[in-house]
């Protein structure tokens, strides 16, 4: 049986990048495949190209024997070809089913869609209620569509690009049900993901990139995750440095009765929130995502502003109706979530980002004018210290790869030293050695005395980073505990239990 | 039946961005060729008169830099506010409304001499402009009424308050019953800047402020929150530039300018105020911001171009023929390929196959 993809030589070029250098290799028929590689290795690049969204400037693509040209991604469904992105293109108003049919290259009456679309939930556990509106689903639901979606045109390959990094464990368990029952009927997957624990539950066989290159092919079964993370880096993996038993200082961060109204259209919102940070602590907020983390973030780093000043304060300064920048001067900086749009914006450099949130805590501007060598000196100083691959402070944001972007933005407010850090997801798409040292600058920043939260439904992350730990449930927020006494199980539970209660419909 | 459909292209290349005004203008001229010969004119003189004529005689050059002042000086306001998403469709009503005030001034001091004058009616001119653009900012963000409707809707009551004032308090006395203001007296009227010419002060006027413009858009704050809050709504709320003060500040930068415009022109080329006094320059300054591609340095250049269209328009009037329309024809039709240049350089155009249409919801 001749192999269901192979690659043979694909190159691709951008400006100063290199992002694929002759990379050959070959997917088998009803093989789970999965692709490793540090941020900006080139995986996302690669498997652009095979689903069409870009060409290889060089190399020949092999589709069941036969050489190809995908021009576009719909040549590349006709082929047989699904990809799931990791950012979902839905229509929050919409239904599910009005979504499918959107995405559709050629239009079906609704009614005979909808019988095939329950009979692919049936065939592969799915569940899904095609007429509920996209808005009231949780992130997992919404994969399962795009899921659907490419399961409706009975692909012969799969691609997807980090589908698990904002899934809960169970989700992720559902998800890899599905994978490897379609595996086991002849779908070949191609699996792109920074969690190596998973790549080894579940993939045959691994092709690891570093630098556009392809290092080294391996059976996952037969190795660890660090091995795995090493042969990417090409070094030893460090481990957190964290002093162990360490004084917290007095308390910094008092969050007491923060209550957000209803925010956004469909944003669960934040309801009598009160917690204390102390200097040196590092407190996680553990929680299903659209629990009301992102109303927590926006009413912590000003962006939504409440009604009491106390409801927030900082060394016992009340901050609850100041903006963005005026609590930045006063010591608290904020990642949010989404990088692109949010935290970033794409089609401005790295060095107009940089006056986006530092512009004040280091001296950008003067009378009104913006000092554009200060900024670019600062965020060359954050390609430096946090290994970012970017040409330099004049890159667009845009330009960057995911976890590269990630990486600036996190070193962005890191080196600001801000006296409060609140920051959601902080290791998002972050490779093993990037996310280590993501987290080593969060605890050194901690040390020096600073009060941090961390906001993450990565629950290995929350373990190894914070003291303390509090579960978001529902825009409400448990009572803080030391994150020693909590069991792996407990947490789960709590997530999951939390899980458990959405899904009521 | 067929259907298509618009996907957005994964990277607009920067060429094809600054290709397209320069090809919306050749487009124009061609399709403008078409048309008039189709409707029975000689389509090739009355494009060489349009656009060639005002370039190659030097007796137009004069026109050429008073009909762009006033374009570069609205199409700079708009072009700030436009790179912040507020789009204020109403620079001609503040424009109106500028001269207004100025007028006011005019009248009040008349007679009387003094270099303080002039200085007074701009500043009256700029603060009515920007007190007439603060109204749709206020409803827009207080009782987020859109901008555009309410905007566009002022400038028709604006057009009211001239003929009212003309026909009633304000008219000449001398005038023989013509509805118009007095002359203005000579303190009032803007010096001529090149002896035995109409150029007047405006002119270098204008592009010190579109020059102004470009340097406050690319090297301070302000500029930087226009620019973010155009390109990253939610960003900028990051970065901490509040959308309501963006709104307020969009709107009155590009009301000022717009009635500062109306004060330089009815001081300038009309020194008084007449019904004809709104002539679509807060309309056509739109089209200027655009082909501009909303960068203050671009405004100059497509001031020009515009101003060309209305001299040139007014040369073909006389020479062939042509109706006064032609103008607006010619200018639409520029803004129209521009706008669809435009999309095509994001977008691309799809075709769903055939069978697509058969059921749809
Ligand atoms: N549109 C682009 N223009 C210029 N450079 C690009 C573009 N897209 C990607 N790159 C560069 O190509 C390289 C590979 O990027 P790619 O997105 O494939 O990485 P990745 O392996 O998916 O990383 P991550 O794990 O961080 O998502 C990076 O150096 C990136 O900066
Ligand atoms: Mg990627």
């Amino acid at each position: 049986m001749p192999n269901r993809l192979e690659l043979t030589g694909i190159t691709k070029q951008f400006p100063g990048v290199l992002a694929n250098d002759h990379v050959s290799f070959a997917v088998k028929p009803g093989e789970i495949h999965a692709l490793l590689g540090e941020n900006g290795a080139g995986k996302s690049t690669l498997v652009k190209m095979i689903y069409g969204i870009m060409q290889p400037d060089a190399g020949e693509i092999r589709w069941n024997g036969e050489p190809v040209v995908v021009a576009n991604p719909k040549a590349a469904r006709k082929l047989g070809i699904g990809m799931v992105f990791q950012h979902f293109s839905l229509f929050e108003a919409l239904t599910v089913l009005e979504n499918i049919a959107l995405g559709m290259d050629a239009k079906i009456p609704s009614r005979e869609l909808e019988s095939r679309i329950r009979e692919v939930m049936e065939t592969y556990g799915l569940a899904l209620d095609p007429h509920r509106t996209v808005a009231t689903l949780s992130v997992g639901e919404r994969q399962r569509i795009e899921i659907v979606r490419a399961l409706l045109l009975n692909p012969q390959l799969l691609i997807m690009d980090e589908p698990t990094s904002v899934l809960t464990p169970q989700e992720v368990e559902q998800l890899f049900t599905v994978l490897r029952k379609l595996a086991a009927e002849g779908c070949s997957i191609l699996y792109i993901s920074h969690k190596l624990h998973e790549i080894k539950a579940l993939c045959d066989t691994a092709t690891i990139l570093r630098g556009g290159k392809l290092v080294d092919t391996c059976d996952p079964k037969e190795e660890t995750s660090r091995s795995m993370a090493e042969k990417m880096i090409g070094t030893g993996l460090k481990d957190i440095v964290k002093a162990e038993g360490r004084a917290f200082g007095q308390p910094k961060l008092v969050v007491n009765r923060l209550s957000t109204g209803k925010t956004g259209h469909f944003d669960v919102p934040v309801d009598n929130v009160s917690f204390t940070v102390r200097a040196g602590e590092i407190l996680g907020v553990a929680g299903v995502a659209g629990n009301g983390q992102n109303a927590l973030l926006d009413a912590l780093s000003g962006e939504l502003i409440g009604d009491d000043r106390e409801a927030i304060t900082i060394d016992g300064h009340g901050i609850g109706l100041m903006n963005t920048t005026e609590r930045r001067r006063q010591g608290l900086c904020a990642v949010p979530e989404e990088r692109n749009g949010h935290a970033a914006v794409g089609d401005f450099t790295l060095s107009d980002n940089s006056v986006l949130t530092a512009r004040d805590r280091l001296g950008m501007v003067m009378m009104g004018l913006i000092n554009s060598g200060a900024a670019k000196t600062y965020t060359g100083k954050v390609i430096a210290d946090f290994a970012v691959k970017a040409l330099g402070p004049a890159s667009t944001a845009g330009s960057l790869s995911g976890g590269n972007l990630q990486k600036y933005i996190m070193g962005r407010e890191i080196l600001q030293k801000p006296s409060v850090l609140v920051v959601s997801q902080p290791t998002w798409g972050v490779d093993a050695g990037a996310a280590a040292a993501i987290h080593q600058a969060l605890v050194d920043l901690a040390a020096a005395g600073s009060a941090i939260v961390v906001i993450s439904q990565d629950l290995d992350e929350l373990r190894a980073l914070c003291d303390t730990l509090a579960v978001i449930n529902m825009g409400r927020l448990s009572a803080a505990r030391p994150v020693k006494d909590f069991s792996v199980e407990e947490i789960g539970l709590l997530m999951g239990g939390v899980h458990g209660s959405m899904e009521t419909a | 039946m067929m259907r298509y459909r618009l996907e957005k292209r994964p990277e607009p290349s920067k060429l094809m961005l600054y290709g397209t005004p320069v090809a919306a203008v050749v487009l124009t001229m061609i399709l403008g060729c078409l048309l008039f010969s189709a409707i029975g004119y000689n389509g090739l003189r009355a494009v060489q008169e349009i656009f060639l004529t005002p370039l190659t005689n030097p007796y137009k050059w004069q026109d050429l830099g008073i009909k762009a002042a006033p374009l570069i000086i609205i199409g700079t306001g708009l072009s700030v506010a436009y790179r912040a998403n507020v789009w204020n469709i109403g620079a001609e009503g503040q424009y109106i409304i500028g001269a207004l005030a100025a007028t006011g001034v005019a009248l009040m001091t008349w007679g009387m001499s003094g270099w303080w004058i002039l200085p007074l009616m701009a500043i009256a001119g700029m603060a009515a402009g920007m007190a007439y653009a603060s109204v749709p900012a206020f409803l827009k963000t207080r009782l987020n009424v859109n901008e555009i409707l309410t905007s566009l809707m002022l400038t028709y009551a604006s057009v009211q308050l001239i003929y009212y004032l003309i026909r009633g308090p304000w008219k000449d006395p001398m005038g023989i019953g013509f509805p118009q203001s007095r002359l203005f007296s000579e303190a009032a009227r803007l010096p001529n800047i090149i002896p035995g010419t109409i150029v007047h002060l405006g002119v270098p006027i204008a592009v010190i402020v579109a020059l102004i413009a470009w340097f406050v858009m690319s090297k301070t704050v302000f500029g930087y929150r226009m620019r973010v809050v155009g390109a990253a709504p939610h960003a900028a709320r990051y970065g901490g530039f509040s959308e309501t003060k963006t709104i307020w500040l969009a709107m009155l930068v590009s009301g000022g300018l717009a009635g500062l415009a109306g004060m330089l022109e009815v001081a300038g080329p009309f020194q008084r105020m007449v019904p004809g006094f709104p002539t679509n320059y807060g309309f056509t300054a739109i089209i200027v911001a655009f082909l501009g591609r909303l960068n203050p340095l671009g405004v100059i250049v497509a001031g020009v171009v515009l101003a060309i269209t209305f001299v040139g328009g007014q040369v073909a009037q006389t020479t062939i023929g042509l109706p006064d329309e032609a103008t607006g024809i010619f200018q639409a039709m520029m803004l129209f390929l521009l706008l669809a240049g435009d999309i095509l350089v994001r977008y691309r155009i799809r075709r769903v196959s055939p069978e697509a249409s058969v059921g749809a919801a």
